[in-house]
C-alpha cells in the first residue's frame, strides 16, 4: 500500500461509523434470485448507504455479482431469471412494472470486471450516454466529458488525443474510461463489478483513488475478490456465501471484529 | 521413412500439394483466359500463301492464322499407316465476297510461298462484314478517283477520320436526341391513355396533349432534316477499292469503315497503341454482327446495374432478418426451422430461383402491378414481363441466405461485454443494437455481401428467364428520368459470353471475344469484391483490437 493509499485509509475509516445513522441509498428487502429453479440469492435484507463505499465479498459463486447486477436489473437480459422481493431505490420500487429500465440504468451505472470500451473514439465513448439522452449540444457535451475525464482521473493523459480510438488505451486507462462513461450520465448509484480484476497493480491503485475520489458524489457498490481492496476502499462491507448475506457492517468491525465464524474464516483465508 | 511417416510429415506433403494444385488451377486459368483474351486485341500479322487446290490450280490466300490442328490421313507408307499433317485455320475476312471468314488448308498443299508476311496488307473493320483484308488499290470519290497506289492510305486516313466524327453526331442525334424524343412520344401516348382509362381525357387535356405532341414532333423532324443531310454526308464521302486474293477487288464505302491498319507494317509501339485502341473499343462499343463484334458496353452497363441493384435490396433485407433472427426470436423449433431453411436455400440451383423469379416476381408481383397500375397500357405489358427489377430481385433472393448467414455469424461475434455496456449506459435494446452491434458487425456484413456480389455477378441461367437478352435495343441507365429504367430488358456479360460462344452462327470469329469476354468478367467481378474488401478491411482495422 503506497502511503498516499495508507492515510486515505486512515481518513476513511473514521471510527463510530455505523449503518444506522446513515442515509439510506437503496433498500433491499427479503430478496430471492432464482436461475430457473435453482436459487441463486436467498432472503437478503439490507440497507445500502449513501455516498458510501459498500463492497460485497465472498468466495467464487457466492451471488454477489448477481446481487449487484440486480441494482440495474442486468439479470432481466438472462431469460431463465426469476427474482422475487423487493429493491428500492430512493424509496421507489425499482422493479416495478411502470418502471422505465432504461431510465433505471442511467440511475444506476455500472462498470463491467473487463474494460468494454465501445471501438469509437474516447471522445465518443464519454458522450454516448449523454447522446442517448438526445444531448448534441456541442458545448455541454464538451464539458460533460471534460468533467467525466477529470473525474475518472484520465483526463490529463488522454486530453490531446480524445479523437483517437478508445481500444488504443491501456487496460488501465480502458477502465478508467469506462468509469468516466459511467458517470458522465451522472447516476446516482455507481455499480463496480470487480473492476480491477484484469489491471496490474499500478493501475489498481489508480481506481481505487479514483473509487474515494467518486463516493462524494455517488453511492459506490463495488463486487472485489480481493479482500485487502475491501478493506482499502469500502466502508462497509458484506460477506456473502452461498447466495446468503452472512455479515453486513462497517468495513472496519467486518475485518477486525467479525461476528459469524464463517466470515473470520474467510478472511483469515481459511478458504475461499 | 518410418520416423517420417510417424511425424506426419505424409500428411504435412498430402495438404501442401493439394494446396498447390488448386493455387496452380487458379493460376492457370487466370492466364489462360488473360492470354487468350489478350492476344483477340494485338494486331495479328497477314500472312500470304500459294495453295494448290484439289484440281491442280494454284490459289492465293492472305490471312490472319488463327490456329493450326494435326490432321491424320490413311498412308501405308508410314508405320502405322497414318500420316499427321498439320492444317491451319486462316482468317481470310471478306465474307461479303468470299461467304466466309475462316478457313482451313492443308500445309501440304502449300506450294511457292510459305509463311510470308503480305507486304502493305490492309486490315479495314467495317461495321457491317467482317474485316477486310486487300492491297488498296484506290479511292473514288462521286466516280472520281481520288488517289491511288501509295498516295490512297493518307487519303484514306483522312476520310475516315472525317466519317467516324460523322457516324458519331449521327450516333448522337440518333440514340441520344431521338431517343430521348420518341421516349417522350411515348410518355404521351400512356398518359394519354392512363387519362382515357381514367375517365378524365377532357377535350383541353387533349389539346394540351396535342400541343405537346406537335412541338415534339416539330423537334423531331428538324433532327430528322438534320440527320438526313448528315447521312447524305457520310455517303458522299466516297469508297476505298482493294484488291484481294484471288484476283477479285472489294469496294468498302468510307462511312461504313470502323478502322483500319496495316499489321504488317506496324513497329512495336504501334502494335501496343493498336492494342489499346482496341480494348477501348471492346469496352466502349455496341456489338454488332449478332454479337460476335464490336464490343460488349451494354452487357457491362447491365452486369453492374443489376448487382449493385441486387446489393441494394438484399442488404437490408439479409441484415434486418439475421437482426431479428439472433437478437430478438426466442430459441426454439421454429426458429432452428428457419434456420435450417436458410441454409438450405443456399444449396438451391440457381435456375430454380429463375423459375421462381419468372413464376412469382415476373407474373403473379409484375401481372398485378400491371393490373393495379398500369392497366392503360395492356397488353403491351410494362412490369409484368422479364426486366431488370425482376432479375436483381431474383438475384437477391438467390443470394440472401449467404448475407444473413454471415450477418448472424457477425453479430454472434460481438462480446456480451459490450452489449452490457451500452445498455448499462441506459440505451434500449434496439439502440444498442443499431449504435453498437451492428456497426461492429459490418465487416462480416461486407463478408457477406463480397460472397453475394461474386455470385450474383456470375450467375447466367436464372437471369436467362427473368431479364438478360442477347441485344437490349435500350440501355436500362439512361439520361430520360427516372434515369434507372427498372422496366427495362438488359444484357449481361455471362449470357454474353453463353451467347457468343455457342449461339453465334460463326463460332470461330467469336471464339477469341468469349475469351475477351471471360477475362472482362472476372476483372469485374475482382474490382467489385476488391472494393468491397477494401471497405471491410478498413472496418476490421477499426475494430481490430477488439479480437485480443
Amino acid at each position: 500500500m503506497s502511503e498516499q493509499n495508507m492515510s486515505i485509509a486512515i481518513d476513511r475509516h473514521h471510527r463510530g461509523m455505523t449503518l444506522d445513522t446513515e442515509e439510506t441509498a437503496i433498500v433491499v428487502k427479503n430478496w430471492n434470485l432464482y436461475y430457473g429453479s435453482k436459487q441463486a440469492l436467498q432472503n437478503i435484507t439490507m440497507k445500502l448507504p449513501q455516498n458510501r463505499v459498500t463492497a460485497f465479498i465472498g468466495p467464487s459463486g457466492c451471488g454477489k455479482s448477481t446481487l449487484l447486477r440486480c441494482f440495474n436489473r442486468m439479470n432481466d437480459l438472462i431469460d431463465i431469471v426469476s427474482v422475487e422481493g423487493e429493491m428500492l431505490l430512493h424509496g421507489e420500487d425499482m422493479y416495478a412494472k411502470e418502471m422505465d429500465v432504461a431510465a433505471l440504468r442511467r440511475r444506476v451505472g455500472m462498470v463491467f470486471q473487463k474494460p468494454n470500451p465501445f471501438p469509437k473514439s474516447i471522445y465518443e465513448n464519454v458522450s454516448y450516454g449523454l447522446r442517448l439522452q438526445g444531448i448534441n449540444d456541442k458545448n455541454v457535451l464538451d464539458e460533460t466529458v471534460e468533467w467525466a475525464l477529470k473525474g475518472a482521473g484520465l483526463w490529463e493523459e488522454v486530453k490531446d488525443r480524445l479523437d483517437e480510438n478508445a481500444l488504443g488505451l491501456s487496460g488501465g486507462q480502458q477502465q478508467r474510461l469506462c468509469i468516466a462513461r459511467a458517470i458522465a450520465i451522472k447516476p446516482e448509484v455507481l455499480l463496480l463489478d470487480e473492476p480491477t480484476s484484469a489491471l496490474d497493480p499500478i493501475s489498481t491503485l489508480a481506481i481505487e483513488e479514483l473509487i474515494f475520489e467518486l463516493k462524494k458524489d455517488f453511492t459506490i457498490l463495488i463486487v472485489t475478490h480481493n479482500m485487502q481492496q475491501a478493506a482499502r476502499v469500502s466502508d462497509y462491507t458484506a460477506f456473502m456465501y452461498m447466495g446468503d448475506l452472512i455479515e453486513y457492517t462497517d468495513t472496519d468491525s467486518l475485518f477486525t471484529n467479525p461476528q459469524v465464524k464463517r466470515t473470520e474464516d474467510y478472511i483469515s483465508g481459511r478458504y475461499g | 521413412m518410418k520416423e517420417w511417416f510417424k511425424k506426419g510429415e505424409h500428411w504435412v506433403w498430402f495438404s501442401a500439394s493439394t494446396v498447390s494444385i488448386s493455387v496452380v488451377l487458379v493460376i492457370g486459368l487466370l492466364l489462360m483466359i488473360s492470354f487468350r483474351g489478350l492476344v483477340h486485341f494485338w494486331p495479328h500479322e497477314v500472312y500470304e500463301y500459294e495453295v494448290k487446290t484439289d484440281n491442280g490450280k494454284i490459289e492465293q490466300v492472305v490471312g490472319e492464322l488463327h490456329d493450326t490442328k494435326l490432321k491424320e490421313f490413311q498412308d501405308k507408307s508410314y508405320k502405322d499407316g497414318i500420316k499427321k499433317i498439320p492444317q491451319f485455320l486462316i482468317k481470310v475476312g471478306n465474307r461479303d465476297v468470299y461467304g466466309i471468314d475462316f478457313r482451313w488448308i492443308n500445309t501440304a498443299q502449300i506450294v511457292g510461298r510459305q509463311d510470308v508476311l503480305a507486304d502493305d496488307v490492309t486490315v479495314i473493320e467495317r461495321y457491317e462484314w467482317g474485316n477486310v483484308y486487300g492491297y488498296l488499290a484506290l479511292i473514288k470519290q462521286d466516280g472520281k478517283t481520288l488517289a491511288t497506289g501509295k498516295a490512297v492510305l493518307p487519303k484514306m486516313q483522312k476520310l475516315v477520320d472525317e466519317g467516324q466524327a460523322l457516324n458519331a453526331e449521327i450516333n448522337h442525334i440518333e440514340k441520344v436526341v431521338l431517343g430521348g424524343i420518341n421516349y417522350d412520344l411515348e410518355q404521351l401516348r400512356l398518359e394519354q391513355k392512363r387519362l382515357e382509362a381514367k375517365g378524365t381525357y377532357t377535350a383541353e387535356i387533349a389539346r394540351e396533349l396535342a400541343e405537346k405532341r406537335k412541338a415534339l414532333n416539330v423537334k423531331f423532324e428538324s433532327h430528322q432534316d438534320a440527320l438526313k443531310s448528315l447521312y447524305k454526308e457520310s455517303k458522299s464521302l466516297g469508297e476505298v477499292t482493294l484488291d484481294i486474293a484471288g484476283g477479285k477487288v472489294i469496294h468498302v464505302p468510307i462511312k461504313s469503315i470502323v478502322r483500319f491498319w496495316q499489321p504488317n507494317n506496324m513497329v512495336m509501339s504501334e502494335k501496343v497503341g493498336f492494342f489499346f485502341d482496341s480494348i477501348g473499343h471492346f469496352l466502349l462499343d455496341e456489338p454488332r454482327e449478332a454479337n460476335t463484334e464490336g464490343g460488349v458496353f451494354p452487357a457491362i452497363v447491365g452486369t453492374i446495374t443489376m448487382v449493385i441493384l441486387m446489393a441494394i435490396f438484399v442488404t437490408p433485407m439479409g441484415v434486418i432478418a439475421a437482426i431479428y433472427m439472433s437478437e430478438y426470436a426466442k430459441d426454439g423449433l421454429v426458429l432452428r426451422m428457419v434456420r435450417i431453411s436458410i441454409n438450405n436455400l443456399a444449396g438451391v440451383p440457381s435456375i430454380v430461383f429463375g423459375i421462381f423469379g419468372l413464376g412469382f416476381f415476373v407474373y403473379i408481383i409484375g401481372g398485378s402491378i400491371d393490373e393495379l397500375f398500369y392497366s392503360y397500357a395492356l397488353p403491351s405489358p410494362t412490369f409484368g414481363t422479364p426486366a431488370l427489377l425482376w432479375a436483381s430481385l431474383t438475384m437477391a433472393l438467390l443470394t440472401l441466405p449467404v448475407v444473413i448467414v454471415s450477418t448472424q455469424e457477425g453479430l454472434s461475434r460481438i462480446p456480451r461485454a459490450l452489449r452490457e455496456g451500452g445498455l448499462a449506459l441506459g440505451a434500449t435494446k434496439s439502440e444498442t443494437i443499431m449504435k453498437i452491434v451492428l456497426p461492429m458487425s459490418m465487416p462480416a456484413i461486407m463478408t457477406g455481401l463480397i460472397l453475394a456480389v461474386a455470385r450474383a455477378a456470375g450467375e447466367v441461367a436464372p437471369l436467362m428467364l427473368v431479364g438478360v437478352v442477347k441485344l437490349a435495343p435500350e440501355l436500362p441507365i439512361d439520361l430520360n428520368a427516372p434515369f434507372v429504367h427498372l422496366d427495362r430488358k438488359f444484357m449481361h456479360l455471362g449470357f454474353h459470353i453463353y451467347d457468343v460462344g455457342f449461339q453465334s452462327p460463326n463460332v470461330e470469329a467469336s471464339q477469341p471475344l468469349v475469351y475477351a469476354t471471360s477475362l472482362l468478367l472476372v476483372l469485374i467481378i475482382v474490382g467489385l469484391n476488391l472494393g468491397a474488401i477494401t471497405i471491410r478491411n478498413k472496418l476490421r482495422e477499426k475494430y481490430k483490437a477488439l479480437d485480443n
